[in-house]
């Protein structure tokens, strides 16, 4: 049986390529043109979240190991992300920015929900490239959160929320879709921590063997070193 | 370590054979300040000495300056095109591949990648030499027309280009072969002997003669053995005939590799037999045509198997008597000195004469990388260029000793004016006659030096000469090239007229010892390797003297006397709960290693009780105490390293060099951990929050974690995710496979004598349903941790997600269906060297391991039946023993399933090659190797865990759809890539939605800290194993 993704998740998927390559800092330039469109304290979450991903995860990281060859490890996003907040306040929007913002400068394209998601996603669409960022209505979310091919949810929720939402992730099939969940939505003891971002992406490790065709420049440098 | 000086004394060498034997394997890896302090007496001229070698060098030097015929062709370009800057390099990368590329779409794309990022402009019209300067133009005009600015569908810009472009592939592709022919023509002697034998009369003319080599790359198959013998014995039969100039004799160089598919010490057997036969052969051939025969050196790992092949085959009566069977032995090598010693005596004893080549090496960088790779502690080669020329020279000074001479006919290989200087004033102080040595010089190199030495002496230089077909041996020459960088290097600057001459002639003792250590600084031991970790050590299991003892402490857990009797351990206590289960080797069902109860539904309640209250008390120790603790497991595990081997192989059916890579990586992973650890947890994160407030982060365990382990790295993944767990401050129930709990058990034995707190870490051995079931259904679980099946791995999230409780990290390492793609300009004996490695090496059970080769359609016809050919070699048998490639699978269930998709694939796929099984196979749960040839991906449903290889060929254009298949089919954990085109590399890492892409290499055996590795989609959750963002995902984050 073809089981047919929501059109929301067939555009997300189609764009994830494209808007992942362009890496941390070409997303940050999109992202932060974006920023002034939104209030203070929601800027400020935004500009955080995306200050922070330079910081983490912007270079690709050369890992030490043997002579002639090259390992770097770098970040990549998950894949689309659904982002909703199931609580209203305005300290919950703040937070819902910020997963958006977190989501789309890890890599991820994004899904938000409902009216609060369709401001978000007016600020931010003119600068990014069309599916990027999408919006549904609400009575659409529950065929996204089924859709076979979500990354993640991000959300702001209650630990009961949070719970329900878990156990109807994990019944589905495939990838096992990452529950990223704020449930302090006063405080947002957690989305707004340096590491909370790794949640939001993927690694990949590259090794090349920089000697295939012969000759370790590195190593005959270090050979010929004067003390 | 010997008294190296004595080896001047007459009576070293009547010594008997096997005690000069003796000396040998101990120096592979010896200390090199101590081994040098002994060599250098031997090298040290006194000061007249060192005026006459002085002036020598100098004199030789000017000679060779003023001459204005003073370089040859690949001189020049080597002088143009130095190894050291970047157009060098892309010249030698074209030279290496072009000439392999069938079609055009890929030449084509291939050439645009490599001249268009390189500045030939600054090359033009530098040289002198026709040659180069018609090279430098042709490159910079292709290089400016594959570099037109283009419109984004590829078209070029504007008018003029487009006309360009019309005409210009076809031509560049033609031009940049044409120079690649040129180039093959330089390096090559001849495409075949006859070839060589006549273009090489105008050197012998001159008074040269010549060593032909039939070279190319080490076969990988019985075909081409037999290739490489025929045109040997092609060779010996022409040089034979030959009856050009027979002052000096032409000689054939041989290369063992090159003669059969298996020349290592694991296969010992097939080489003292086999290849020794093949080798006879050839001997019996050329001593009756009077064509000397000389043996190549190959790799370190190679040497001690080379001596003894030699010693049959010079003992032996096809060659007694006949004195020109020699051997090459390398100078940079610390077993150099005891090697020729041994032959000495051995061709004493005989009363015969040896020729022996002494070159210094040419395999430096690589045997460094291995090393390094391998966790060897130590190197077999020197790691300063001058201690390998100081080695030189006291070799060269026991080889020209009045008592060596009669036995040993040395012949010195070298490029650099003061080495061949300096032994021509050693041969003269030490009263050698011309007729008692020669030189040896590489064709296309030296001929100046040379040229002059034989004008003004009476003195023989033979010309070690490649000879094959331009397509086959230049791939194979650039490669020796570039990994020869030091003698391009001394070429370049002996002809550079601004290099100050008393640079070039410093004596290599007089530099050595000025040196603040004798041993390289820069090069670190592989002990070494990370600046903040001890690396974990390997044994090589090639050399005598660090395997013989080594095993031997194996072998004392080999017995069936010996059987580990394990018990579910909770709060310390072995708990036995009458639920035993037998543990079978799986190589030989009727051999247990041991037995195991396994836990029960109270065990692990009570188990999860204690971790849970042994919580608060772990979680609130100091990082840097934890980390300490696992750096003891570290050190344990090493100490116990025989006996963790010894349960890899009866308990997991693992091989060898597999079972010292498992514990390479659980000692890894220990001081991985425990280092992450101290540099993240030991103190708390400032960072200013979103509201400008300056905070501090501290990360923290989160409660009571469950780690549930596979089979197939019963060890390394085990110890990695409880270490993990345990240092970040959790405390941990583990539970083992079912199949490979013994060895768990040591583990957390291992882990609680190291210091970790008994109430802190608990193992449930035991299934799913008694042990895994509550281990994921307990409220009390504060994450998991668990590499195993994508099915089994939703599973145990829906049973976390059902508990009721806040939702918990879940760090999942799943399946794959991992693939490699090869384009045209890949090397084929690389693509199957690793395809075969990755699909085949630990029985196909690694998450990483091949199971989709993607060959580009031009090149399948050549690298299939390779594949066949390699897999027809492999030694399917039993794990502890050598010679074993593949060991058996895991359990009958595996087998099972195996075999059925062979049966399946049998009707569904075409059958490539099936690795032949031992007869005593139905003893245990073997799999044969096999590769069938299917037409995509997706006829592939899931993942086989085990030795079988799909292939797939594919169209150039296609490539990225290839790679569209491959995403789409939800997996992503390993891709390889063969390519030389770095364009297409990148194309490929940029698209391919994989955890870990490996590129012109095997695509298993990541290394911790190094490779971390992890998949991604179905594949994983990740964060990675062994990488710098894995021990967060344990943690909490929490403002102080």
């Amino acid at each position: 049986m073809t089981i047919v993704q929501p059109i929301q998740i067939q555009v997300a998927q189609a764009v994830f390529e494209a808007w992942d390559k362009i890496g941390v800092t070409g997303r940050a330039e999109k992202l932060e043109k974006a920023l002034v469109a939104f209030s203070d304290e929601q800027r400020n979450m935004a500009q955080w979240q995306i200050d922070n991903a330079k910081r983490e995860i912007a270079e690709t990281r050369v890992m030490p190991g043997p002579t002639g060859e090259r390992n770097e490890l770098s970040s990549q996003g998950r894949g689309p992300f659904l982002c909703i907040s199931l609580v209203e306040s305005d300290k919950a929007n703040v937070g819902l920015v910020g997963q958006v913002f977190t989501a789309l400068i890890a890599g991820n394209p994004v899904i938000t929900v409902g009216q609060v998601g369709q401001d978000i996603m007016d600020k931010i669409m003119p600068y990014v490239a069309e599916g990027v960022i999408q919006n549904i209505a609400d009575s659409a979310l529950d065929s996204l959160i089924e859709a076979d091919h979500l990354a993640g949810v991000a959300t702001l929720c209650d630990d009961t929320q949070a719970q329900q939402l878990s156990q109807r992730l994990a019944a589905k099939g495939g990838l096992i879709c990452q529950l990223i969940e704020e449930t302090d939505s006063e405080q947002l003891s957690t989305i707004a921590k340096p590491h909370n971002l790794l949640r939001f992406v993927t690694e990949r490790t590259v090794s090349n063997n920089t000697t295939a065709i012969g000759g370790n420049a590195t190593l005959l440098e270090l050979g010929s070193m004067d003390d | 370590m010997f008294k190296a000086i004595d080896v001047l004394q007459p009576e070293f060498i009547q010594k008997p054979l096997n005690e000069l034997w003796t000396l040998i394997s101990p120096l592979y890896k010896a200390d090199e300040e101590s081994w040098l302090k002994e060599l250098l007496p031997l090298a040290k001229p006194t000061e007249q000495q060192l005026a006459d070698h002085t002036n020598a060098a100098s004199d030789l030097i000017a000679k060779v300056r003023k001459d204005d015929d003073n370089m040859s062709m690949i001189d020049a370009l080597l002088l143009e095109y130095s190894l050291d800057t970047k157009e060098g390099i892309l010249l030698m990368c074209l030279a290496e591949a072009l000439m392999r590329v069938p079609d055009k779409e890929t030449a084509d794309a291939f050439i645009k990648d490599r001249l268009s990022v390189a500045d030939w402009a600054s090359h033009a019209k530098n040289s002198d030499s026709f040659f180069v300067n018609a090279s430098t133009w042709g490159l910079l005009l292709t290089g400016k027309i594959v570099t037109m600015d283009e419109n984004q569908d590829g078209t070029p810009a504007n008018l003029v280009n487009r006309m360009v472009n019309r005409v210009s592939e076809p031509v560049i592709r033609k031009a940049m072969n044409q120079a690649m022919k040129i180039m093959g023509h330089q390096f090559v002697l001849g495409r075949d002997i006859k070839e060589a034998l006549s273009r090489g009369k105008g050197y012998r003319d001159k008074g040269y003669t010549y060593s032909f080599d039939m070279l190319g790359e080490a076969a990988l198959t019985a075909e081409d053995a037999d290739k490489y013998l025929h045109s040997y014995e092609q060779a010996v039969e022409s040089v034979g005939k030959d009856t050009y100039n027979q002052k000096h004799r032409p000689t054939i160089s041989i290369k063992l590799s090159a003669l059969h598919p298996r020349y290592e010490i694991g296969c010992e057997e097939r080489v003292m037999t086999e290849l020794s036969e093949s080798v006879k052969g050839l001997i019996t051939k050329a001593r009756e045509l009077n064509v000397g025969i000389t043996i190549d050196a190959e790799e370190a790992d190679r040497l001690e198997l080379s001596l003894n092949l030699f010693e049959k085959l010079y003992r032996d009566e096809a060659t007694r008597g006949w004195g020109l069977f020699g051997l090459v032995v390398q100078a940079y090598s610390k077993r150099a000195l005891p090697v020729l010693a041994w032959l000495a005596a051995l061709a004493k004893e005989q009363g015969d004469r040896i020729p022996i080549r002494l070159v210094k090496g040419a395999y430096w960088d690589s045997e460094i990388k291995l090393c390094q790779q391998r966790g060897i502690n130590g190197y077999p080669v020197y790691t300063r260029k001058e201690s390998t020329d100081v080695s030189y020279l006291a070799c060269a000074n026991f080889l020209l000793s009045e008592h060596t001479r009669a036995n040993i006919f040395p012949q010195f290989a070298s490029h650099n004016a003061h080495t061949i200087a300096t032994i021509h004033c050693l041969a003269k102080q030490l009263g050698a006659t011309s007729e008692e040595f020669e030189f040896q010089r590489l064709h296309g190199m030296g001929d100046a030096l040379y040229n002059h030495l034989i004008k003004e002496n009476d003195i023989c230089v033979r010309i070690y000469a490649p000879v094959g077909s331009h397509k086959d041996l230049l791939p194979y020459l650039v490669r020796r090239l570039l990994e020869n960088g030091a003698n391009s290097s001394f070429v370049h600057r002996l002809i550079d007229a601004s290099y100050p001459i008393a640079d070039l002639i410093d004596h290599p003792v007089t530099t050595l010892e000025s040196r603040k250590s004798l041993a390289n600084p820069h090069i670190n031991l592989p002990a070494n390797l990370f600046d903040d970790r001890k690396n974990s050590f390997g044994p090589n299991i090639e050399i005598a003297s660090e395997w013989t003892p080594f095993k031997a402490k194996i072998d004392a857990f080999m017995e069936q006397d010996t059987q580990w009797r394990a018990f579910p351990i909770v709060g310390g206590e072995k708990v036995a709960t009458g639920h035993t289960h037998s543990i079978l080797s799986p190589y030989d069902h009727s051999q247990a290693a041991g037995q195991i109860d396994w836990a029960d539904t109270e065990t692990v309640s009570k188990a999860i009780d204690l971790a849970e209250a042994a919580f608060p008390a772990w979680s609130a120790r100091p990082a840097t105490e934890r980390a300490d603790c696992l750096d003891r497991a570290a050190d344990l595990m090493e100490e116990n390293y025989a006996e963790l081997m010894a349960l890899c192989h009866r308990e997991a059916g693992k091989t060898i060099q597999d079972s010292i890579d498992e514990v390479r990586e659980a000692v890894d992973f220990c001081r991985y951990y425990a280092q992450q650890a101290r540099s993240h947890f030991a103190t708390p994160t400032s960072y200013i929050d979103f509201l400008g407030q300056g905070k501090q982060a501290q990360l923290k365990g989160r409660g009571v974690f469950t780690c549930i382990s596979p089979w197939n790295f019963p060890l390394a993944i085990f110890a990695g995710q409880v270490v993990a767990a345990l240092v970040v401050g959790n405390t941990v129930v583990a539970k083992p496979a079912e199949q490979t709990s013994l060895i768990a058990f040591r583990a957390i034995e291992l882990l609680h004598q190291a210091g970790i707190p008994t109430d802190v870490l608990h193992l449930l051995p035991g299934d799913g349903a008694t042990v895994g079931a509550p281990l994921t259904s307990d409220k009390r679980i504060a994450g998991l941790a668990f590499t195993g099946s994508t099915g089994t791995a939703q599973l145990i999230n829906r049973t976390l997600a059902v508990r009721g409780v806040a939702p918990v990290p879940v760090i999942a390492e799943t399946g794959g269906q991992n693939a490699m793609l090869v384009d045209s300009t890949s090397l084929p004996e690389q693509v199957v060297r690793d395809a075969v490695r990755s699909a085949f090496a630990s029985a196909g059970q690694r998450c990483s391991a091949l199971r989709v080769l993607f060959i580009q359609e031009d090149i399948a016809d050549r690298v299939i039946p390779m594949i066949k050919g390699a897999m027809q070699e492999q030694a399917v048998g039993l794990p502890y023993l050598h010679s074993t490639d593949v060991g058996p699978v895991i359990d009958k269930k595996a087998q099972k399933m195996l075999l059925d998709h062979i049966e399946y694939m049998k009707t569904a796929g075409k059958l490539i090659a099936q690795t032949a099984l031992p007869e005593f196979a139905d003893k245990g749960t073997y799999v044969a190797p096999t590769a069938f040839e299917i037409d995509s991906i997706d006829q592939l449903t899931d993942e086989k865990f085990g030795p079988i290889l799909h292939v797939v060929r594919y169209k150039a254009r296609d490539l990225n759809k290839i790679i569209d298949t491959i995403n789409n089919s939800g997996f992503g954990l390993t891709l390889g890539v063969h390519s030389r085109n770095e364009t297409t590399c990148a194309n490929i890492a940029s698209r391919a939605r994989v955890g870990n892409l490996y590129i012109n290499r095997d695509q298993v055996g990541a290394v911790v800290g190094v490779q971390p590795f992890g998949g991604q989609g179905l594949s994983g959750t990740g964060p990675k194993a062994g990488g710098p963002h894995y021990l967060q995902r344990f943690a909490i984050e929490q403002d102080l």
